[in-house]
């Protein structure tokens, strides 16, 4: 005799004779609602979509990347052609441009000490310095300004009370500063003065 | 495919018919099958017209389904579990777990219920059919189709203890409604 358990398992029991007609119809539905031409028509339209923003992507980060490139490619070759040609180019400019600056305050026939006022600054606010030999042949900066002054002294011009006006001014700036001043450049100040007069 | 009326498919032909959603397939299949799917029904369900409920969505079930089978198991018990499943499905609701501490589950023992064994099948299944619900799910898949209380855990989303307790009252339910209906049967004999 088998035991309660194998009993109950192996239970047959015969379905209603309609259930398989029930099921029938509920597989028909499915067949219904899942229309081959609708499913067609979404898989086509899945991966028409799909593609079409692959695409776009594609584009986008296409257009991204080539302005990159072209970024990087402006970043590599301006040091470059700045670098390499320009550099002796503009120490050639800048000594053609100390001779012109010099030559225009020399040759010019207006008050010299206006030219540095009146000349304007360059484009970024920069002031033009020229460069002239110093006194033991080495170079030095100096402003437009300071330049008048030097070869308006050569000239005996501007006036001694203007330069005694400067040189006070300088001293003036001298005992203000915390800074000693040294022998050597007490003794080049006194001797410029001498100079002067 | 045409089916004569003595032709009698292999399971991988039935199978791949299904696939294919043949219908004559489709219907060997439902012959094969449905009286012991619709015992499984049945002894879970708590009357005919649900049963019936069950026995119709378990097989649409399978035929949606049928693609997934690997051929790892029977496809027998692939085709049971996913009508106990459903079963499971229809009465989730309907039952509701109660914890019993170890020790009344301790108290009850199998043997009280090997009784059953000298029963006809009917009268098991009528006795089985007074269970709540929510026991007769858990006897049903412990005792007759053998899950573990893990299993019964995850598919009735309880615990483990819930499980074990729910099989515990079961059994004891089954118990006293073993001994009545033996009584019965004693004192029916007697007095005839």
């Amino acid at each position: 005799m088998d035991n309660f358990k194998d009993k109950l398992y192996q239970l047959e029991v015969t379905p209603p004779p309609d259930m398989w007609s029930k099921i029938e119809a509920s597989l028909d539905d499915e067949k219904v609602i899942q229309l081959p031409g609708i499913r067609k028509r979404s898989t086509f339209l899945f991966y028409g979509i799909t593609a079409a923003a692959a695409i776009v992507i594609l584009l986008i980060s296409g257009i991204f990347f080539s302005k990159d490139k072209k970024i990087q490619n402006v970043a590599q070759v301006q040091p470059v052609t700045q670098k390499q040609p320009l550099t002796p180019v503009i120490n050639k400019d800048s000594i053609v441009q100390n001779q012109e600056i010099l030559e225009s305050i020399i040759k010019t026939k207006k008050n010299k000490n206006l030219i540095a006022a009146v000349t304007p600054r360059k484009e970024g606010g920069k002031k033009e310095y020229i460069t002239i030999a110093g006194a033991e042949g080495q170079p030095v900066r100096i402003s437009k300004k300071a330049a008048t002054l030097i070869i308006s002294a050569d000239d005996e011009y501007p006036p001694k009370a203007k330069w005694d006006k400067q040189i006070d001014e300088w001293q003036q700036i001298m005992l203000d500063n915390t800074l000693s001043p040294t022998p050597t450049n007490l003794m080049d100040i006194m001797q410029k003065a001498a100079n002067l007069e | 495919m045409n089916l004569k009326s003595n032709y009698i498919p292999s399971e991988s032909d039935l199978i791949q018919g299904c696939i294919n959603k043949d219908r004559l397939m489709q219907r060997q299949l439902y012959d094969t099958y449905s009286p012991k799917m619709y015992g499984v029904c049945l002894r879970y369900a708590g009357n005919e017209n649900d049963a019936n409920d069950i026995l119709q969505e378990g097989f649409i079930k399978v035929y949606k389904n049928i693609g997934k089978f690997r051929s790892e198991g029977s496809f027998e018990g692939w085709i049971r579990r996913i009508f106990v499943n459903t079963a499971i499905e229809h009465y989730r609701k309907k039952v509701k777990m109660y914890n019993v501490t170890e020790a009344q589950e301790n108290t009850i023992v199998d043997k009280e219920l090997t009784a059953l064994d000298t029963l006809a099948t009917k009268d098991i299944m009528k006795i089985v059919d007074e269970l709540s619900p929510g026991y007769k799910a858990v006897f049903n898949m412990h005792v007759i189709e053998g899950y573990s209380h893990k299993e019964i855990a995850d598919i009735l989303g309880i615990t483990e203890g819930t499980s074990k307790s729910q099989l515990a009252r079961a059994k004891g339910v089954l118990r006293n409604l073993i001994e009545t209906r033996i009584n019965k049967k004693n004192n029916d004999s007697i007095t005839l």
